[in-house]
């Protein structure tokens, strides 16, 4: 009988990396995620740990990655694809995965992504009347916007 | 007999109200971790007359637990503006003086004093159940010589406390 992570290599398009016993990386295409989530979650990946984004600032894109892990096999696979940072679009995984609803939804409050398919991804979601860039994207100066947004308390004798 | 002045009565009322503290179990960031030992037989605030209380009526002290989000900001300004006279507000820990190991985050606020009047600080990342034990002492010399005035402050600044509110909250 062929193991589970032979099983998962012989998915179209899939990058198998074993990297520990229990813990598998599948890189795919861009256009090849949505399959691979589902081809996953029929071989037993029944949970959907996390989902987010990671920002490649210096590749000038996102990489974006599915926790999964299987029950049965107790094994962990990490789905991740690159999308380009200009132009980040990805298809939402909730027919799939329903609880990815909420994570893509932070990704995209978090990072600008623009999730298709998700009616509550762009609505407000954890910050309050944000008007800047999306504040975990890595060109995004946090020293600069914590300074002219909030008054920094200054002990005495300190150089200013 | 004579009359009591107004000041006289001040006087009695804050040495009765120092003996009977209700704080507001509201907990906005990790220091709350360091209240239950502090309310828990080890350490057992009530012996002091401090009883954690869950509602804000009923509430005297307003204890800010470590990092203030501009989030958490706008529901404890509510949740202080819907206690009554007199209450006092506790900044608990380093966050909560100058933003602490989160000075350059985008989400926290740096200085309690701008935005609510406060009355105490205890410094430390986190203060310790002593040191909360004793900060809460501190509070009631403060109460009985009448120098925890932060609600009176408030009312007095009333237009420079909403201006920074204004500011952060949008």
């Amino acid at each position: 009988m062929m193991g589970i992570v032979d099983r998962i290599k012989q998915i179209d398009g899939a990058v198998v990396t074993v990297y520990k016993e229990n813990r598998i990386f599948v890189d795919v295409d861009k256009d090849k995620v949505i399959g691979t989530l589902h081809s996953l979650k029929l071989m037993g990946f029944n949970q959907l740990s996390t989902a987010s984004a990671i920002d490649r600032i210096k590749d000038g894109q996102f990489e974006i990655f599915y926790v999964l892990y299987n029950y049965m096999e107790k094994i962990n696979a990490i789905v991740r694809m690159w999308i380009p940072r200009d132009n980040p679009v990805i298809e939402t995984a909730g027919d799939i995965y329903p609880p990815v609803h909420t994570w893509e939804r932070e990704m995209s409050e978090m990072f600008g992504v623009v999730v298709n398919g998700n009616e509550d991804a762009g609505k407000p979601f954890i910050l309050e009347n944000w008007k800047d860039l999306p504040p975990l994207r890595k060109d995004f100066d946090t020293v600069k916007y914590s300074s002219e947004h909030f008054v920094f308390r200054h002990s005495e004798g300190e150089n200013e | 007999m004579e009359k009591m002045t107004q000041e006289q009565a001040k006087t009695i009322a804050n040495m009765l109200r120092k003996r009977s503290l209700w704080m507001i179990h509201y907990c906005t960031g990790c220091g709350a971790m360091e209240l239950p030992p502090t309310m828990t037989s080890r350490y057992d605030m009530e012996r002091l007359g401090l009883a954690p209380y869950v509602t804000s009526r009923q509430a005297d002290i307003l204890l800010i637990t470590g990092y203030l989000n501009v989030k958490t900001l706008r529901r404890v300004i509510t949740v202080y503006e819907q206690m009554l006279d007199p209450k006092y507000v506790i900044g608990f820990g380093s966050c909560a003086i100058n933003g602490g190991v989160y000075w350059d985050s985008y989400a926290v606020i740096k200085q309690l004093d701008r935005y609510i009047p406060s009355d105490l600080y205890i410094a430390g990342c986190m203060p310790r159940p002593e040191a909360v034990i004793s900060a809460f002492k501190h509070l009631m010399e403060l109460i009985d010589s009448g120098k925890a005035n932060g609600y009176e402050r408030y009312k007095r600044n009333l237009a420079y406390y909403k201006e920074n509110q204004r500011k952060v909250l949008g």
